[in-house]
C-alpha cells in the first residue's frame, strides 16, 4: 500500500458530496480503503468500533439494534443519531442501518456535525461508503471464511462490462445459550445482494443504478440477568428473534457542463421486519412484544455546483417522503398479569374490600401505526481558495414533519371478589393521531483550513447538526397499561389514592435534538505517513431522553430534556514503512449532563451513559515475500471503556481489550488466511438496561478463530 | 232581612271560590355536591366535595342514590362508588321525603353486603338533599347542594 493509498483517491471522490481532496477538508475523517476493509474483516459497521477514534458499535441485541456512539452522541431508539450514506444514498431506516458490507469497497466517516451537505442525523458523524464500481474489464472473486460457533460467509463479486454483482452469505449457529430453553440465542442467516451499474465516464451525462438487497433471519437478544453483583446466563421463555428483508434502489446522474455541474440522486427504500422479543427476559411469561414493520422512503437530491476562479460553490435542494406501518402488540403473559396489572391493583385495595381478578391467560394490547414524514431541506456551501487557505461557508434550511395514527385496544375479561358474580369483558380502545412538526432547522457551518507547510494542515470548524424528531411508539404499552389499569379500575368504581400515570398520545412526541460543534485540528500527510489530531467541544440541546411525567414516580414518556455537552480529543496514525504498515487511532471523551432531571432525580454534572470515555486501536501488519507469494502477519487490538451504564453513574464497565491476530498466505490469484477474535476470550459487557425493575446485561462475543480463503479470477 | 241577604252572598261567594289542592314536588334526577361524614371512633370524619347522583324510578316511588368516592375511614387507601338503590320516596309540603329500612348497596360491581344500608333517613327540599344512614358499623351522613 502507498502512502497515498491512505488518503482519498480520486476513485472514491464520488462518494462523497464535498468536491475537494479529503486531507482539506476542514474536519476529521477515518478513511477505510478497500485493503484494510479485507485484512480488518470489516464486514459490518460494527468492525469500525475504536478504529475510528471515538465510535462504539456495540453488537448485541438483534441487527435492528444498530446502536452507534461517537462523541457522547448516541441513541438507542429512533433516530440515529450518525448518517449513513451507500453510494450517495442516505439510508433513511436505523433498522437497515446494520447490513453486511456486500460489495462495499470504501469507506470513511467523517466525525462532527455534517448537516450542512448530508442533513438529517448527521449529528455525531456522517459514514460514507462507497461499492466497488465497474472498471470495464471482466473480473471475479469469491471468498469463504468459516470458524468457531458455525461461522461461515461467503461472497462471490463479478465484474462484468458496466455492471457489479456481489452476493454474500453469513451463518451463525449463535455463541450464547438460552439455558431456559437448552438452546442458543442468537443464530444468525442473512443473504445480501448488490447490484450496480455505472455508464462509461465519457461526455457531458453519466449515469448509475444502485440495487442493494438483503434478507435476514436471525435470534438475539441475549441477556443475561444482573443480580447481587452477578450476572447470570441468559434464561428466558419467549421468542427472541428479528426477520428482515430490506430493499434499496437508487438512481444517480450527473451533468458536468461549463463550469457548471448537476448531481441528482433518488432512492426508493423498503424495509419489511419483524422483532419478536421476550421483554422481561426470565422464564417467566411476564410480557412479549412483536415490532413488525413495512416501510418505504422515497428520496430526492438536486446539487448544482460551479466553479469561478477561487470560489466552488454547491447549492442543492433534498426532499423524502416516508410512510411506516407499525404492527406492535405486546402479550402480558399469566405471570406478568399477575405482577405488573394484579399485584399493582390489589396492593392498594384493602383485603376487606375484596380483590380484583383477571382470569385471562394472556392479555394482549394490540397497536397498529401508521407514520408519514416528509421533510424538505435547501442547502448552499461555498469554498473560497485564497493562497495556502480555504474558508468554507454553508447553511441549510431543514424542515421536516410527519403524523402519526394511532390504533390500540386492550382486551380482558375481569371480576371483582367478592362482588361480582361472573366475569366482566373489558375493552380498552385508545385511537387517534397526533402531529409532529420540528420547525424550521436552520444549519450553519463555517470552518478554515490552511496548509501551513507543505502536508500540514490546521483547521477550524464551527458547525450545528441535528436529530430528527417523531415519535416514541415503544411507549404505547405503558399508556395502554396504565389506561387499562384506570379504566377497570374506573369501571368498577374504585380509585386508588395513587392511581397508575397515563401519559397521552401526545407525550411521545419528541423535537429534533441539535448540536453545535467546536473543533480545531491538525493533519500531516507525508510518503508513508499520515497523522490527524482534533479537539472538539459538542453542545447538545433539547436532547431526546426518556423521562417521568411533571410529579409522578412512575410512568415513562419521551421529552426533549436533557442538555449535555461533550469535550474531547482524538487523534489518528497512519504509517506505511517498507513492509510494515502501523495504524493507530484513540480519543478521549468527557460527556456529561449539563441540565438533566428525569422528574425523580437530578443527573445534572453525571456522565451520559454508554459513551465510552476511551477508544484506542492499534493494527500492525507486516507482509513478507517468499517466492511468489506473500506472507501477511497482522495483530490489533481494540479498547473503549470505562463505561457508565446509567445516569446515576452507579454501574460502570471498566476498560475492555479485545485483541486480534490474522496470518495470510497470498498467491497471484489466491489467498488463505488465519484469524483470531477477541483472543483472550474476555466477556466483556456491551449492554444494559433494566426491564420491570430488573437489571441485565450482554455480553460481548468470546473469542472466535475463523480459516479463510479467497480466490480472484 | 238585610242581614239574611248579606249571609247568603256570603255564602254563595265562598261557594264560587275554587279550592285549589296543595302542589307537592316531584323527584327529578339531579347532581349533588356536599359533605359526607362518617362517624369514625366516635369522631367525625369529614369527606368533603363528594358529588352525589339522586335518580329516581320512572313511577317516583323509589329511587337510587350514588355516592362518588367515598371513604369511609381515613386510612382506607382507596375510595369507592356505592349506589343506594331502593329508596322510598314521599314527596310533602316540606320536601321528598327519602327512607329505606334495609337494604344491600351496590358498589365494585355487585352487592356489597359487608356495608349494608340501614336507617336510611332524608329529604330533598329545594336545592339540597341531605340524608342520613347506617353503612354497616358507620353512621352516615350527607348535606349538600344540587350543582
Amino acid at each position: 500500500m502507498s502512502a497515498n493509498d491512505t488518503l482519498l483517491a480520486p476513485a472514491y471522490a464520488t462518494a462523497f458530496k464535498e468536491r475537494v481532496p479529503l486531507e482539506k477538508v476542514a474536519s476529521p475523517v477515518s478513511v477505510i480503503l478497500p485493503a484494510e476493509i479485507k485484512s480488518e474483516s470489516i464486514i459490518r459497521q460494527g468492525r469500525l468500533s475504536a478504529m475510528v477514534p471515538g465510535l462504539l458499535i456495540p453488537d448485541y441485541g438483534a441487527s435492528l439494534t444498530s446502536t452507534i456512539y461517537l462523541r457522547g452522541i448516541g441513541s438507542r431508539m429512533e433516530n440515529p443519531s450518525m448518517g449513513l450514506y451507500v453510494d450517495g444514498i442516505p439510508i433513511m431506516d436505523k433498522n437497515a442501518y446494520d447490513f453486511d458490507w456486500t460489495g462495499i469497497s470504501f469507506a470513511a466517516l467523517m466525525r462532527g456535525p455534517g448537516a450542512t451537505l448530508y442533513g438529517r442525523n448527521s449529528m455525531s458523524g456522517t459514514l460514507v461508503l462507497q461499492s466497488r464500481s465497474p472498471d470495464g474489464h471482466n473480473s471475479l472473486s469469491a471468498s469463504a471464511e468459516g470458524g468457531i460457533a458455525g461461522t461461515l460467509r461467503a461472497g462471490v463479486s463479478a465484474s462484468i462490462g458496466r455492471h457489479v454483482l456481489s452476493a454474500s452469505v453469513r451463518h451463525s449457529a449463535g455463541w450464547f445459550e438460552n439455558i431456559y430453553k437448552g438452546a442458543l440465542c442468537d443464530p444468525y442467516d442473512g443473504l445480501s445482494f448488490r447490484w450496480k451499474w455505472e455508464q462509461p465516464a465519457s461526455g457531458k451525462v453519466q449515469w448509475s443504478n444502485n440495487l442493494s438487497a438483503s434478507i435476514s433471519r436471525e435470534g438475539g437478544f441475549a441477556y443475561g440477568l444482573y443480580e447481587n453483583g452477578v450476572l447470570h446466563p441468559v434464561s428466558y421463555n419467549g421468542e427472541g428473534s428479528y426477520h428482515r428483508l430490506s430493499v434499496i434502489e437508487g438512481v444517480h446522474f450527473s451533468y458536468k457542463g461549463d463550469g457548471l455541474s448537476l448531481d441528482g440522486t433518488g432512492s426508493l427504500q423498503w424495509l419489511s421486519d419483524d422483532m419478536r422479543m421476550d421483554q422481561d427476559f426470565t422464564p417467566q411469561h411476564i410480557f412479549t412484544l412483536q415490532q413488525a414493520q413495512n416501510s418505504g422512503t422515497a428520496t430526492l437530491e438536486l446539487i448544482a455546483r460551479s466553479e469561478n476562479g477561487n470560489w466552488q460553490q454547491a447549492s442543492g435542494a433534498f426532499s423524502f417522503y416516508r410512510r411506516n406501518q407499525m404492527h406492535a402488540p405486546v402479550t402480558f403473559g399469566r405471570a406478568g398479569i399477575e405482577t405488573l396489572i394484579l399485584d399493582n391493583a390489589n396492593r392498594n385495595i384493602p383485603e376487606d374490600i375484596g380483590y380484583l381478578s383477571i382470569p385471562d391467560d394472556e392479555l394482549p394490547i394490540g397497536s397498529e401505526f401508521t407514520i408519514n414524514t416528509v421533510g424538505v431541506a435547501l442547502f448552499h456551501e461555498s469554498v473560497i481558495t485564497a493562497g495556502r487557505w480555504r474558508l468554507t461557508a454553508g447553511l441549510r434550511l431543514d424542515y421536516e414533519g410527519g403524523a402519526m395514527a394511532y390504533d390500540c385496544l386492550a382486551s380482558l375479561h375481569y371480576r371483582f371478589i367478592p362482588t361480582m358474580k361472573a366475569d366482566k369483558a373489558f375493552d380498552v380502545p385508545y385511537r387517534g393521531n397526533v402531529v409532529q412538526t420540528s420547525g424550521l432547522q436552520i444549519l450553519p457551518k463555517i470552518s478554515a483550513l490552511v496548509e501551513a507547510a507543505d502536508g500540514f494542515f490546521v483547521f477550524g470548524t464551527v458547525s450545528k447538526g441535528y436529530r430528527a424528531g417523531g415519535f416514541n411508539t415503544q411507549i404505547f404499552s405503558d399508556i395502554l397499561q396504565s389506561r387499562t389499569m384506570n379504566g377497570l379500575m374506573k369501571d368498577l368504581g374504585v380509585y386508588l389514592d395513587t392511581p397508575t400515570v397515563s401519559v397521552l398520545a401526545e407525550n411521545t412526541r419528541y423535537k429534533p435534538e441539535t448540536a453545535w460543534n467546536y473543533e480545531a485540528g491538525l493533519r500531516l500527510v507525508r510518503d508513508g505517513f499520515r497523522a490527524e489530531g482534533s479537539v472538539y467541544y459538542m453542545d447538545v440541546r433539547n436532547q431526546q431522553l426518556t423521562v417521568f411525567p411533571p410529579g409522578k414516580t412512575i410512568g415513562r414518556m419521551m421529552a426533549n430534556a436533557g442538555h449535555s455537552r461533550s469535550l474531547g480529543a482524538e487523534a489518528e496514525l497512519d504509517w506505511h514503512i517498507g513492509d510494515f504498515q502501523l495504524r493507530a487511532s484513540y480519543a478521549w471523551c468527557d460527556a456529561r449532563f449539563v441540565d438533566y432531571n428525569d422528574g425523580n432525580n437530578d443527573y445534572s454534572g453525571n456522565r451520559v451513559p454508554y459513551v465510552p470515555e476511551h477508544t484506542a486501536f492499534v493494527s500492525a501488519a507486516w507482509n513478507c515475500k517468499i517466492k511468489n507469494a506473500t506472507l501477511q502477519a497482522s495483530a490489533s487490538a481494540r479498547a473503549y471503556g470505562p463505561i457508565f451504564w446509567d445516569e446515576a453513574g452507579r454501574l460502570s464497565e471498566p476498560l475492555h481489550i479485545r485483541p486480534e491476530a490474522r496470518l495470510s498466505l497470498a498467491f497471484k490469484k489466491w489467498e488463505i488466511w488465519l484469524r483470531g477474535e477477541n483472543l483472550t476470550g474476555a466477556a466483556g459487557r456491551n449492554f444494559y438496561f433494566k426491564s420491570v425493575g430488573r437489571e441485565f446485561f450482554s455480553r460481548e462475543r468470546p473469542l472466535n478463530i475463523l480459516l479463510g480463503i479467497s480466490i480472484n479470477l | 232581612m238585610k242581614k239574611i241577604l248579606f249571609a247568603l252572598l256570603a255564602l254563595s261567594l265562598i261557594a264560587c271560590t275554587k279550592v285549589e289542592p296543595e302542589k307537592l314536588p316531584e323527584p327529578e334526577a339531579a347532581d349533588y355536591t356536599g359533605t359526607v361524614t362518617v362517624m369514625f371512633q366516635g369522631e367525625p370524619f369529614d369527606n368533603e366535595g363528594i358529588n352525589v347522583n339522586f335518580t329516581p324510578s320512572e313511577d317516583g316511588k323509589t329511587a337510587e342514590i350514588t355516592i362518588y368516592k367515598i371513604r369511609f375511614v381515613p386510612q382506607m387507601p382507596v375510595t369507592i362508588d356505592v349506589t343506594i338503590p331502593k329508596i322510598n320516596l314521599q314527596s310533602t309540603s316540606e320536601g321528598i321525603i327519602l327512607s329505606c329500612e334495609e337494604v344491600i348497596p351496590l358498589a365494585m360491581g355487585g352487592e356489597y353486603p359487608r356495608y349494608k344500608v340501614t336507617e336510611l333517613k332524608g329529604k330533598v327540599a329545594g336545592k339540597e338533599l341531605t340524608f342520613s344512614l347506617n353503612f354497616g358499623d358507620y353512621p352516615t351522613s350527607f348535606k349538600g347542594q344540587a350543582d
